[in-house]
């Protein structure tokens, strides 16, 4: 029991010190590294659906 | 004296269509004005508001009778009137140009509240190619908020000033030279943080060009003119102001970039307004006219860094030409004319820490980003784009000439769904805001409170069945018998303070106006 209270006491001060935005290096790290990735697949899906002939399609008139 | 610098924006937006081969983007820009207009009420039978287009001179020069041009008037009949035009309830215009959907903005007096305005845009887009969705289920509508399509065609994204008769007449139409001295130089080398970036190069000078900075620039040819889908001008010169002509001008830019970033908007606008005020004060006296300053453009959008040759011989970057402006800025401050631009210090400190970024940043010779020390990359489209850009070259290895970095670019764009690139950058909180979900939701649906904008909203919102004209100086109402007419000839009258309690109290347009004749008399 002891065990697991320190356990989540640790995890409490962590996510207070990300509201605070002075989480630790490798916990800011580890985070900005998933977002990344998940951008990286955002933009995989978005060029996917856009299609190889978007650009070919992608014509525009001269606006006024 | 210099009078409150009341802004507005114009954006063209890109349209892509899939399905139905035979419809045109005419068409389609049509029925997403049309979409809109009836899910806010304007397409209700006996409601049916026309673009007055009497007010509009597009082939009358503000430098005179010798640089106009003769053309017919087109008649457009009251079907296509309604067919193409929107006058909305936040006192903006939703509306088909050519073959583009374009919004323009209500009047706003600040920048941020300018970029609100636009947001909302973007927002009405939006709401607009859902709506369509909806009736139409076949007809697929993408939507972009950039200004090239990468095969040599550009759409504008045009801004609006307002400018004392006087000083306009003295500084632009009277003596191009003082333009040139002042307003020019500063006007070619703010896309250092105007600029929305760009892959590839559009004209004879760019081929070969990696990245630009602006999109615009390769579309410039003149300082001065009347055109618009060629040979275009840094400033437009049509004689269409829009007011009273012999107290008011409006100055029309066709230079700016759209900026999905709220901080490049915001800055582009503020800083713009400033220097504006100072001319008109009289404040500037600087001579940093470019012995080139088309070819400037161009040389700055391929290289932000480069030094540009000065007519008295010296060589200055953009980033040095800026500071000079901004330390004039920062002398100006405290005088009436700074007091009279909202959020002066504001766009002052935004100014000062953007220059002070460019300093800093390092960019290789092949456009990585080696240092970005102020956080560009969270305030500027063009470094926030290049970022992107080349973090997608570094997991696929891929050159400059690689054909989907111009897909990545123009999906950046993106308004039509909240799937745009930029607006999942914005989620992730990847780039910084000025403007809050709020403010933006306000726009969508109400005017600025402190221009002439919530006169014309507040008419819309109430008497819209009673109109049967409007633009963007005049609202016509259609009392049977009688047409009545309430001209807006001064853009800094017809705000809540002045007129809330009288729409508040005014039941129809007729008690409206008999309350007006009554305060008149």
């Amino acid at each position: 029991m002891p065990e697991s209270r320190q356990i989540k006491k640790s995890k409490k001060k962590n996510v207070r010190k990300k509201e605070n935005g002075q989480a630790a290096p490798e916990q800011l790290s580890r985070e900005k590294k998933e977002k990344l990735e998940d951008l990286d697949n955002y933009i995989e899906d978005v060029l996917e659906e856009a299609g190889e002939d978007f650009l070919d399609q992608f014509k525009q008139i001269e606006g006024q | 004296m210099s009078i409150p610098k009341i802004v507005g924006i114009e954006q063209e937006y890109a349209i892509q269509l899939k399905g139905d081969p035979s419809l045109t983007a005419f068409e389609a820009s049509c029925m997403l004005v049309n979409a809109y207009a009836r899910s806010v009420g304007l397409r209700e039978p006996g409601s049916q508001v026309l673009w007055d287009y009497a007010h509009e001179t597009p082939y009358e020069d503000i430098r005179g009778r010798l640089f106009r041009k003769s053309a017919t008037r087109q008649v457009v009949s009251d079907e296509d009137n309604l067919r193409i035009n929107a006058g909305l309830p936040n006192g903006a215009r939703f509306y088909t140009d050519h073959a583009h959907p374009e919004y323009s903005t209500a009047e706003s007096r600040g920048a941020r509240q300018a970029i609100a305005c636009d947001k909302a845009g973007e927002t009405i887009l939006r709401k607009a190619a859902a709506q369509l969705k909806q009736l139409c289920p076949e007809v697929g509508i993408t939507l972009y908020k950039n200004n090239s399509d990468h095969k040599g065609h550009s759409y504008g994204c045009h801004e609006n000033y307002l400018l004392d008769a006087r000083g306009h007449d003295q500084f632009l139409a009277g003596d191009a030279r003082a333009a040139g001295r002042v307003l020019i130089p500063f006007l070619v080398t703010r896309q250092v943080f105007t600029g929305a970036g760009k892959v590839g190069g559009e004209a004879a000078h760019s081929r070969g060009a990696a990245y630009q900075i602006s999109q615009r620039a390769d579309f410039m040819e003149n300082l001065f003119g009347l055109e618009t889908t060629h040979a275009r001008p840094i400033i437009n010169t049509r004689a269409e102001h829009h007011a009273d002509a012999s107290r008011f001008r409006r100055l029309h830019l066709i230079i700016g970039d759209a900026n999905m970033c709220e901080t490049a908007g915001f800055l582009k606008l503020g800083a713009t307004q400033i220097v504006l005020q100072m001319m008109e004060d009289g404040f500037l006296d600087e001579d940093l006219a470019f012995r080139d300053p088309i070819d400037a453009l161009g040389r700055i959008s391929r290289k932000y860094d480069t030094a540009i040759a000065l007519d008295n011989g010296h060589r200055m970057t953009a980033v040095q030409i800026q500071r000079r402006f901004l330390e004039r800025a920062e002398a100006f401050a405290g005088t009436a004319g700074a007091a009279a631009i909202p959020e002066y210090d504001a766009i002052l400190a935004c100014w000062a820490d953007v220059l002070d970024g460019l300093d800093r940043l390092k960019l290789s010779p092949d456009f990585d980003i080696e240092d970005d020390p102020g956080a560009l990359c969270r305030k500027l489209d063009w470094a926030l784009k290049l970022w992107l850009l080349n973090r997608y070259r570094s997991t696929r290895s891929s050159s400059w000439d690689h054909p989907l970095l111009k897909v990545l670019d123009l999906q950046y764009h993106r308004v039509d769904s909240m799937d745009g690139i930029f607006y999942k950058l914005q989620q992730d909180k990847m780039t910084d805001r000025l403007c809050d979900d709020g403010q933006v939701a306000h726009f969508v649906e109400h005017a600025p409170e402190d221009t002439r904008a919530y006169f014309r909203s507040r008419c819309i919102q109430k008497y819209a069945r009673e109109m049967y004209l409007l633009n963007w100086e005049v609202v016509g109402f259609d009392n049977g018998e009688v047409h009545r007419m309430v001209p807006l000839l001064n853009p800094l009258q017809g705000t809540r303070e002045q007129f809330e309690t009288l729409f508040d109290n005014a039941a129809d347009s007729i008690a409206m106006m008999s309350a007006l004749e009554a305060d008149a008399a």
